[in-house]
C-alpha cells in the first residue's frame, strides 16, 4: 500500500483541502440545501481514507489528527445523547431543539444556528469517527500482514 | 412504473440470496449488501411521487417527494455500511484464525473442534 | 452436564483459537489455573487489615437501615413516577409494614452479614489460592441483591416486582457460582437461576392475566377491584408458584441445597434471609389475592406442610454442616407458607412474624457453621467435628441460643413462632394441628444434633485452623443471637411490625397479634410442651431412628424432582444439540432455513388474501426513459454479481449496481439519499478491496473451482428464484396499494420543516423530527466500530 509513485502523491495531498471544503459545504448547507452530518462526515472521512490509500499507514497517521478517531465517535454519540436528551430535564419531550419554532434565530450566511445543528455535528463526528476508525484498523492490519509476508 | 420498480428489487434481492447460500463467506457478504440495496430502493419506491426533491423553495406547481421514506433510506444506508464493515471484517477474522472462508472447510473445522471438546469433557 | 460446552468457549476464546490443535486440555487446564491464581496476582493474605470493600459494604447497609428504620418510624411514605405512562406502567413504592419489615431484614442482617464477610472471604479466598481482588465483585453483587431486595420490598407494581425479582435471581447466579472454578458451584447457580427464573415466568404470565382482567399492573387498584373467580384463581396460583419456588418450597426445594456451594456468607445472608424470603415476601404482598380462593390457600397449605416434614426429615441425617441448615431452611419456610396457607389474621401476621425470627435465627447459624468450618481448615462434616465448644466458647454460645431460637424455646423470639403456627393450626381442628406439631418436633431433633455434634463430645482431630478467629467472625453471630434474644424478651417491636404487615396482607384489616408468656394450661403451651418431650426424646434416641429418616432422604433425592430437573435439562442440551448439528453449524442451511419457509409463508398469506386487482402495473411514459434505463442497468449489474468467478471482479459489478441505484434515487427526486448512496457504495468498494489486501492473492479466486455437488447445483438458484418471487409479491403488492386520502405525515412534515429552521425537509426529519431513529443509527455504527476493532485486534495479536 505505499507506492512509489509521486503523481498520486501530490494529488492526494492537493485534494485533502477541497475534499474538506466540500465536507463543510455539505454539513453547513445541511438544513438548506442537500447533505447532512452523514453526507460531510462520510466525504470528510473518505479524503482522510484516500491518504491512507496513497501514503500507508504510517505516513498518513504523521501528517493527520486521526489517532483517535474513535474517540471522536464515541463523542459525538455522547453529545447526540446530550442535545437529545436534555429537553427532558426542563420537562420537555426529547429532542426538543432550541430556539422554538418561529422565534429569531442568529444566522451564519444560510445557517440558521439552532441546537439542530449541533445535533448534526454530533451525528458528523460519529459517522467521520467510525469510517475513519475502521480505515485505521484496516491499514493496520494490513500493514502487519505486509511485514509478516 | 410500479412493476418495473418492483421487479428491479425482486431481480437484485433474488441476486443476493443467491449470494447468500455461495460457498464463501465474501460472496456472504456482498449478499447482504444487495440485499440492503432492495430495502433501500423499496423505501424509496414507496415515496414514489417522483416530484422535486424536498427542499425549499419548492418549484411551483409541481408535487413535491416523499421525505419521510427518504430519511429512513438514508437511516437505513448507514446502519447498511456499518454493518457491512463488520461483517467483512469478521470474515476477515475468519480467514486469520482458519485460514479459509470456504463454509464447507469451515463447518468441518468446528465440528472437529467441537468433538475434541466433547472428549475433552469425558 | 453437558452444558458448559458452550460455556468453556466464551470464557476462552483465547484459549480456543491459539492452540486450535490442541484444545482438548482446556477444562482441566482451567481448574488447575484458576486455583494457583496464575494471572499474576498473589492469592490473598488471610490476615491484614479489614478488607476496606466489605466496611464500605457494611456501612452502605447500615445507613441503608437506618434510613429505613428512620422513614419507617416516621410514618412510611411512598414514591410514584411515572414509567411508561402509555402503558400505564409507573414506578411505584410504598414502605409499608410489610415492605419495611423485608427492608429493615436485607438491609439489617446485610449490614452484619457484610461485617462477617470481610474476614471470612479474605480465609476463603487464601484457602483457595485466589487473589483478595476477587472480592470485590462479590461485594457488588451483594449490594446489587440488597437493593433488589428493598426494591422488591417495596415495589407497588407487578412488572416492578417481576424486575427486582429477577435482579435477585442474577445477582443470586453469580453469589453461589462465585467459586467459579468449581463444578459444584456453578451447576449450583445454575440451577438456582433455572428453578427460579423458570418460575418467575409464571409470575409474569399471573400478572400479564391480572393485567388483562383489571386493566392495570398495580397492585392497590387490583386488590381494590379483585373479584373471585376462575381466571384470579390462575392467576393467584400462578404466582404463588412463584413464590413457592423461590422460597425453596417441595417440590422446588431442591435448588436451596445445591446452592449451599455459595460462600457461607452468601448462605447467611441469601439463603435465611433474603432470597428465599423474597418468595414469602411475594405471598404476602398478593395475599390478597391469593385469599380469595380456598383452593390456593389449601394447596399452600398443602405444600408447606409437606416442605416441613421432608425438610426436617432431611435435614436430620444430612452430615455437611451447611446442608443441615439447608433442609432446615425448607422446612421453616415451610411454616410460613403453612401459615399462609392456614389463612385468617393468625396466618397472614404470623407469617411476617416467623419471618423474621427465622431469618435472625438462621442467618446466626449459617456464620456459626461458617466459624467451624474456617477454624478446622476447612472441614465441614458433622462425624469429624465435635468438642469445638473448648476452642470457641463465644461461637458455641451465641449458636446454642440462635438454635434455641430456631428450635422454639422459651425467651427467644422463636418461641412466638412455634406458638403463632400453633394457634393458627389449632383453628383448622387436630390433624392438622398434629401434623404442624411435627415440624417443631424434628426440628428440635437435627437442630440439637447440629450444636451437639459440633460443640460437644470430644474432638475427632485436632483443630488445624487458626487458634483464635477473628472478631469480626464471631461478633456478628452473637449481635444476631443477642437479637433474637432480646426480641424473645421484649416483643413488643416485632410483635406490631408483624401485625401491621399482616394487615398489609389482608388488605388493611387489621390483623391482630398478641405475643406475650402466659404460664397456664392453654392449648399452645400444652402442645409445645409436647413438642419439647417429643423432641428430646427423638433428640435422645435419635441414632435409632436414623435408618427411617435416611431411607426416605435417599428414596426423596433418587425420585425426586432433583431428577426431573437433571433429566429434564439433559433433554433440553441434547435437543439442542440436535439442532445445532441440524442447522447452525452450516451457514447456508441456516440461511436457506430462513428463506424458505419465510418464501412459502408470505406466498401462503397472499393466496390466502384476495389481493388480485390491487396490483397496478404503473404508468410509464416517456420522460421515464432515463429512470427505466437505469433501473435496468441496476438489475443486470444485480444479476451479473451471481456469476464473477473473481471477487474484485464481484466488488466491482457490485459497485455499479449500487452506484446505479444511487441514480436512481436522484432521478427520483431524493438527492440527499442519491449522495449517500454514492458516498457508502465507494466507501464499500474501498472496504472490500482493504480487506481482500489483508488476504493472499490465491484465496480469492481458489473458492469457486471447489466443485459444486449436484444436489446444490440445482438448490441454489432455486432457492433464489423463489425468494425473488416473494420479494416481487411483497415489493409490488405494497407499492401498488392505494395511498390513503386525507393529510399524510410527509405534508406535515414539509410544513413543519421551516419552523425546524430547515428548509432542506430531509435533514429536518434526520436531526429533529425523528432524531432518537438517527441517535440509534449512531449507535450502531459506534457498536460496529467496536467490533471491527475488537475483531481486528483479536487477527493481530493471535
Amino acid at each position: 500500500m505505499s507506492p512509489s509513485n509521486v503523481l498520486p502523491r501530490a494529488v492526494a495531498r492537493f485534494l485533502l483541502l477541497p475534499i474538506g471544503m466540500i465536507a463543510v459545504a455539505l454539513f453547513v448547507k445541511g438544513l438548506s440545501s442537500t447533505g447532512d452530518g452523514f453526507a460531510a462526515g462520510t466525504v470528510a472521512a473518505l479524503g482522510v481514507a484516500l491518504q491512507y490509500v496513497v501514503f500507508g499507514h504510517r505516513e498518513a497517521e504523521r501528517c493527520l489528527p486521526v489517532r483517535r478517531a474513535p474517540l471522536a465517535a464515541v463523542v459525538g454519540l455522547a453529545l447526540g445523547i446530550a442535545i437529545g436528551f436534555a429537553p427532558l430535564l426542563s420537562g420537555d419531550p426529547a429532542f426538543t431543539h432550541l430556539p422554538p419554532a418561529g422565534e429569531k434565530v442568529a444566522k451564519l450566511g444560510t445557517l440558521e444556528l439552532a441546537t439542530s445543528v449541533a445535533f448534526d455535528a454530533a451525528i458528523f463526528l460519529t459517522v467521520f469517527g467510525m469510517v475513519v476508525g475502521i480505515v485505521r484498523e484496516l491499514a493496520w492490519a494490513a500493514e502487519q500482514e505486509t511485514e509478516e509476508a | 412504473m410500479t412493476l418495473l420498480v418492483s421487479v428491479v428489487v425482486a431481480i437484485v434481492f433474488g441476486s443476493g440470496c443467491y449470494l447468500l447460500l455461495k460457498g464463501d463467506l465474501f460472496r456472504v457478504v456482498a449478499g447482504t449488501v444487495l440485499i440492503s440495496n432492495a430495502a433501500v430502493l423499496t423505501l424509496v419506491g414507496a415515496g414514489f411521487t417522483r416530484g422535486a426533491a424536498p427542499i425549499r423553495p419548492f418549484p411551483p406547481g409541481s408535487e413535491v417527494s416523499d421525505p419521510l421514506v427518504q430519511a429512513l433510506a438514508l437511516t437505513a444506508l448507514i446502519i447498511g455500511f456499518g454493518v457491512t464493515a463488520l461483517l467483512l471484517t469478521l470474515a476477515a477474522r475468519v480467514y486469520a484464525s482458519s485460514r479459509t472462508v470456504d463454509l464447507d472447510q469451515l463447518s468441518q473445522i468446528e465440528a472437529t473442534r467441537e468433538d475434541e471438546l466433547e472428549e475433552a469433557e469425558a | 452436564m453437558t452444558l458448559d460446552r458452550r460455556t468453556v468457549p466464551t470464557e476462552a476464546p483465547e484459549a480456543r483459537t491459539s492452540e486450535a490443535g490442541s484444545a482438548t486440555s482446556d477444562r482441566t487446564g482451567r481448574t488447575a489455573e484458576s486455583g494457583a491464581a496464575a494471572d499474576g496476582h498473589p492469592p490473598a493474605r488471610p490476615d491484614g487489615p479489614f478488607p476496606p470493600a466489605a466496611a464500605l459494604a457494611a456501612t452502605l447497609a447500615a445507613l441503608a437501615f437506618a434510613a429505613t428504620l428512620y422513614a419507617w418510624l416516621r410514618g412510611g411514605g411512598s414514591i410514584d413516577l411515572p414509567w411508561a405512562p402509555t402503558l400505564g406502567l409507573r414506578l411505584h413504592f410504598r414502605l409499608d409494614a410489610l415492605g419495611a419489615l423485608y427492608a429493615l431484614l436485607a438491609t439489617g442482617i446485610g449490614a452484619v452479614v457484610f461485617l462477617y464477610s470481610g474476614r471470612y472471604l479474605r480465609l476463603h479466598l487464601s484457602h483457595q489460592g485466589r487473589p483478595a481482588r476477587d472480592e470485590r465483585s462479590f461485594y457488588a453483587f451483594m449490594l446489587l441483591f440488597t437493593v433488589s431486595m428493598v426494591g422488591l420490598a417495596t415495589a407497588q407494581d407487578l412488572l416492578l416486582l417481576f424486575v427486582f425479582w429477577d435482579l435477585t435471581a442474577i445477582a443470586s447466579y453469580f453469589l453461589i457460582g462465585f467459586d467459579r472454578h468449581e463444578a459444584a458451584s456453578w451447576s449450583g447457580a445454575l440451577m438456582a437461576l433455572l428453578v427460579t427464573g423458570i418460575t418467575a415466568v409464571l409470575l409474569l404470565v399471573g400478572s400479564v392475566m391480572l393485567f388483562v382482567a383489571y386493566g392495570t399492573f398495580s397492585l392497590p387498584e387490583i386488590i381494590a377491584e379483585a373479584r373471585p373467580g376462575p381466571a384470579l384463581t390462575v392467576a393467584a396460583a400462578l404466582i404463588a408458584l412463584a413464590g413457592l419456588a423461590k422460597s425453596a418450597q417441595v417440590p422446588f426445594h431442591f435448588w436451596l441445597p445445591n446452592a449451599m456451594a455459595a460462600p457461607t456468607p452468601v448462605s447467611a445472608y441469601l439463603h435465611s434471609a433474603a432470597m428465599v424470603a423474597a418468595g414469602v415476601l411475594l405471598i404476602g404482598r398478593t395475599y390478597p389475592l391469593l385469599q380469595e380462593s380456598e383452593l390456593v390457600l389449601d394447596g399452600m397449605l398443602v405444600v408447606g406442610l409437606a416442605s416441613m416434614l421432608a425438610g426436617g426429615l432431611i435435614a436430620l441425617t444430612r452430615e455437611r454442616l451447611k446442608q443441615v441448615l439447608a433442609y432446615s431452611t425448607v422446612a421453616q419456610y415451610g411454616y410460613m407458607v403453612a401459615l399462609y396457607g392456614l389463612g385468617g389474621a393468625a396466618g397472614a401476621a404470623g407469617g411476617a412474624f416467623v419471618v423474621a425470627a427465622h431469618a435472625l435465627a438462621k442467618s446466626a447459624l449459617f456464620m456459626v457453621s461458617g466459624a467451624v468450618t474456617r477454624a478446622s481448615g476447612g472441614e465441614e462434616r458433622l462425624g469429624r467435628l465435635g468438642g469445638r465448644w473448648r476452642t470457641m466458647p463465644v461461637v458455641a454460645g451465641a449458636g446454642a441460643l440462635a438454635a434455641a431460637a430456631l428450635a422454639g424455646l422459651p425467651l427467644t423470639a422463636g418461641f412466638f413462632k412455634d406458638e403463632l403456627l400453633f394457634k393458627a393450626a389449632l383453628e383448622h381442628g387436630p390433624v392438622v394441628t398434629a401434623l404442624v406439631a411435627a415440624g417443631p418436633v424434628l426440628t428440635l431433633a437435627y437442630i440439637g444434633r447440629f450444636w451437639g455434634r459440633i460443640f460437644l463430645g470430644s474432638p475427632k482431630e485436632a483443630p488445624t485452623g487458626p487458634r483464635s478467629l477473628a472478631t469480626t467472625l464471631v461478633a456478628p453471630i452473637a449481635v444476631l443471637a443477642l437479637i433474637s434474644l432480646v426480641f424473645g424478651l421484649w416483643t413488643a417491636p416485632l410483635e406490631s411490625l408483624a401485625a401491621e404487615a399482616g394487615s398489609v396482607s389482608l388488605g388493611g384489616e387489621p390483623a391482630g397479634l398478641s405475643v406475650a408468656y402466659h404460664l397456664d394450661a392453654r392449648a399452645t403451651n400444652l402442645i409445645a410442651l409436647g413438642v419439647y418431650t417429643l423432641g428430646g426424646l427423638l433428640l435422645a434416641t435419635y441414632p435409632r431412628w436414623l435408618p427411617v429418616a435416611q431411607a426416605f432422604a435417599l428414596v426423596a433425592l433418587r425420585f425426586g424432582p432433583e431428577r426431573a430437573y437433571v433429566s429434564s435439562l439433559r433433554q433440553a442440551n441434547r435437543l439442542s444439540s440436535a439442532l445445532h448439528r441440524f442447522e447452525v453449524r452450516d451457514l447456508r442451511r441456516r440461511v436457506a432455513a430462513v428463506l424458505v419457509p419465510c418464501g412459502v409463508l408470505v406466498t401462503a398469506g397472499f393466496l390466502a388474501t384476495p389481493t388480485l386487482g390491487q396490483y397496478e402495473v404503473g404508468p410509464l411514459d416517456g420522460r421515464d426513459a432515463p429512470l427505466a434505463i437505469v433501473l435496468a442497468l441496476a438489475a443486470a449489474a444485480a444479476l451479473a454479481a451471481m456469476a464473477p468467478r473473481s471477487q474484485l471482479v464481484l466488488v466491482l459489478v457490485l459497485s455499479s449496481a449500487g452506484y446505479s441505484l444511487a441514480a436512481v434515487f436522484a432521478l427520483l427526486g431524493a438527492p440527499d439519499v442519491a449522495l449517500v448512496a454514492v458516498l457508502v457504495e465507494t466507501l464499500f468498494a474501498l472496504l472490500f478491496v482493504a480487506v481482500f489486501s489483508l488476504l493472499p492473492g490465491g484465496v480469492l479466486d481458489r473458492e469457486q473451482s471447489l466443485s459444486v455437488p449436484p444436489s446444490r447445483r440445482w438448490r441454489d438458484p432455486l432457492i433464489a428464484v423463489v425468494s425473488g418471487l416473494f420479494a416481487l409479491a411483497v415489493v409490488w403488492g405494497t407499492l401498488s396499494s392505494p395511498v390513503p386520502r386525507g393529510p399524510r405525515i410527509s405534508e406535515r412534515l414539509i410544513e413543519l420543516a421551516p419552523a425546524a429552521h430547515a428548509q432542506d425537509v430531509v435533514t429536518a426529519i434526520l436531526s429533529d423530527f425523528r432524531g432518537l431513529d438517527t441517535l440509534a443509527e449512531a449507535t450502531v455504527l459506534l457498536i460496529a466500530l467496536a467490533g471491527v476493532g475488537g475483531a481486528l485486534s483479536r487477527a493481530r495479536s493471535s
